[in-house]
């Protein structure tokens, strides 16, 4: 009888996915954990969560100078940027987490499937985790759909309330949209090179037989998919309703996980598919037709410009968390504007200093509505007094998020600059520049609010007492978004060490 | 993508691939415009109210066909998708297992994945077991808090048909 060709896995590679594989498994357990509690122990989902978050994250730590390794029958690739925003994930499901645990919109007496939120994030940091990985258009799909499943569910979370089965409702239709659109895209380009493969569709451009306008209308498309899930405008328009409906800890995960998932696929998926190459100046990828650069650049100005504007008329500080986000893709895809590797590096710098403050702004937000049962910005009235150690740090996260320069958002952003101004690229930083300004209104307004003014007369400004855990937390996010900014040679290196290894390594 | 070809089989190239799907394509409407185009030159057509009808079941049909349906409909689809999948998935991988059992290395592999795979959706089915959602008639849950939905006006249940 003939054998089937097929590959005897090597084991021995696929170590190299451990981290995902224990992130899996701890929420298969987590899941049946809860199950045989019947739900009425979250802590145990929540015990074993937090413990199967920081196994995979020292496994991750152990394996941050991985080369690169195709695993999988060549669907992922395990290499440099893969194990930096496994890392970074793996951080932001473990605060998430943690923070959830404090929150009274999972936590409260009258929520129910408590268990089940931190399962559910443990599943969403494994997809996020293998959408940094994919080198396949299979792969890429099926961790995409990954993530936006878990998150339609997480936005839902507070059953019966109104606000948040509506932010899901949404979130599945315009996901749902979206993903077509994308999916259409993918086929396209596998129609016209024949390969699944990310290595593949790259031969099947440069073998040069394929139609100049099929790849542009593949690509846009793909395009559309990928901007959806960083929400860059114009496919922005879930997430302000989304943000505010989910519960605040979702939200937070929102705005910082699945963004920066959808950016690691846009840089391996861009680099290794369409760009020139690491030889050639950087620039101009494969696809001669247009002006690839021009059109990245008016979406990042557009996008900043928008979500700046916007979020200066938001009095629901959760909204314009939601509005600033969406600024700060604008930023983001200032680095992916020429795809040179100056650019990639500060887009990785950029979202790990913002995960850390956007989560720790987020955090705040959580901390305060448990008691005020609010987001409004008339109720942070008088905040800096009732609760001044979380106020403060509050401050340091808005002043960060603003680009002022002790904090680590100014370095982070100073490096973007550097990457569009090395290329004349002035006009988009000199708008960046603009926006920043802009931005410093809506940040200090909170700041305004907390501190500065005049509580109404017979308003309650009795002290706030935070639980234990947010103002260690607090801590945890504040005290590297102030470090940061003074010492981010370590970090920076570490970008530049992961988007060096997946250069080389093709 | 050459080297994998079954022995005997010729390279179309991927153009060749889709010409394939949209010869299939035409085929099928072609038969479909054909049948019903020629039953429709042969039958006789008298039409009257009764034949008219929408046909529910051999009931009359009442109200409007736009009514909202009973959630419980679609978590019954969703339970029968667990079975499904399962069944794509041990098909193909009964008929390979006696091939690739005998391979050193690759044997117990092949039984353990699949086993796996098993156990993932038992847990599955363990999930909906425990949740009550086997049950045609759920048991509501208790909410400590009291209830903030509106109750289901009794007409828009829909039952089986």
């Amino acid at each position: 009888m003939e054998l089937l060709n097929i590959n005897i896995p090597d084991w021995a590679d696929l170590a190299w996915w451990l981290p995902e594989a224990i992130l899996c498994g701890t929420f298969l357990v987590a899941l049946l954990a809860d199950l045989v509690v019947r739900g009425r122990r979250p802590w145990l989902p929540f015990a074993v969560s937090v413990a199967g978050l920081v196994t995979a994250g020292a496994y991750a730590v152990a394996a941050l100078d991985p080369g690169t390794r195709t695993i999988l029958g060549d669907l992922v690739v395990v290499d440099g940027l893969a194990a930096y925003f496994r890392l970074l994930f793996i951080f932001v499901g473990l605060v998430t987490v943690l923070f959830a645990w404090t929150a009274e919109e999972i936590m409260g007496r009258t929520r129910e499937n408590k268990g089940e939120f931190f399962a559910l994030t443990v599943l969403m940091t494994a997809a996020m985790c293998v959408m940094a990985e994919a080198k396949d258009l299979l792969m890429l799909y099926l961790s995409m759909e990954a993530v936006g499943i878990v998150s339609y569910v997480m936005a839902g979370y507070m059953r019966t309330s109104l606000r948040s089965t509506e932010a899901s409702l949404k979130y599945v239709i315009f996901g749902a949209v979206s993903s077509a659109i994308m999916l259409y895209g993918l086929s396209l380009l596998y129609g016209m090179t024949g390969s699944m493969q990310f290595d593949g569709i790259r031969a099947g451009l440069m073998g040069g037989q394929v139609d100049d306008f099929g790849l542009l209308v593949a690509v846009i498309l793909v395009i559309a998919g990928m901007s959806y899930k960083i929400a860059a405008v114009p496919f922005h328009y879930w997430a302000p309703d989304v943000y505010e409906g989910a519960p605040t800890p979702v939200s937070a995960l929102f705005s910082v996980g699945p963004k920066a998932a959808g950016f690691a696929l846009m840089i391996r998926f861009f680099y290794t598919t369409l760009a020139a190459g690491p030889d050639a100046a950087g620039s101009a990828g494969l696809v001669q037709q247009i002006n690839w650069p021009l059109l990245i650049a008016v979406m990042s100005a557009v996008t900043m410009t928008y979500g700046n504007l916007v979020a200066l008329r938001q009095l629901n500080v959760k909204r314009m968390l939601a509005y600033s986000s969406i600024a700060h893709v604008g930023y983001l895809l200032m680095g992916f504007v020429l795809l040179t590797e100056t650019g990639l590096q500060a887009i990785l710098f950029y979202l790990l200093v913002y995960a850390l403050m956007n989560l720790g702004a987020f955090l705040f937000v959580v901390a305060i509505n448990n008691h005020l049962r609010s987001e409004h910005l008339d109720d942070y009235v008088g905040l800096g007094f009732r609760a001044p150690w979380a106020g403060v740090m509050m401050v340091v996260f808005l002043a960060s998020l603003t680009g002022v320069p002790p904090f680590a958002g100014f370095v982070g952003k100073w490096y973007l600059f550097i990457a569009v101004m090395d290329k004349q690229w002035f006009w988009l930083a000199i708008i960046a520049a603009l926006n920043s300004v802009v931005s410093l209104y809506y940040y200090f307004r909170v700041v305004k609010a907390m501190f500065l003014t005049r509580p109404a007369e017979g308003a309650n400004l009795s002290p706030l007492k935070l639980h234990w855990l947010q103002y260690v937390l607090l801590a945890v996010l504040a005290i590297p978004t102030l470090g940061l900014g003074l010492f981010f040679g370590q970090f920076t290196g570490l970008a530049d060490r992961a988007i060096l290894m997946m250069t080389t390594g093709f | 993508m050459t080297n994998n070809l079954p022995v005997g089989a010729v390279d179309v190239g991927v153009t060749g691939h889709f010409a394939t799907v949209l010869v299939f394509v035409l085929v099928g409407f072609a038969f479909a415009g054909l049948a019903l185009g020629v039953a429709k030159l042969l039958r006789p057509s008298a039409p009257n109210p009764n034949k008219l009808t929408t046909y529910e079941c051999g009931e009359l049909p009442r109200g409007s066909s736009w009514v909202r349906f009973n959630v419980r409909f679609y978590l019954i689809a969703l339970f029968f998708i667990v079975f499904d999948v399962e069944i794509i998935f041990l098909f193909p991988w009964a008929v390979v297992f006696k091939q690739l059992y005998p391979v050193p290395g690759l044997g117990a592999v092949v039984f353990w994945e699949m086993v796996i795979f098993l156990s993932i959706l038992s847990l599955g089915l363990a999930y909906v077991w425990v949740k009550g959602d086997l049950d045609w008639v759920k048991k509501l849950i208790e909410r400590p808090g009291g209830t903030d939905q509106a109750a289901v006006p009794a007409d828009e249940e829909v039952t089986a048909p």
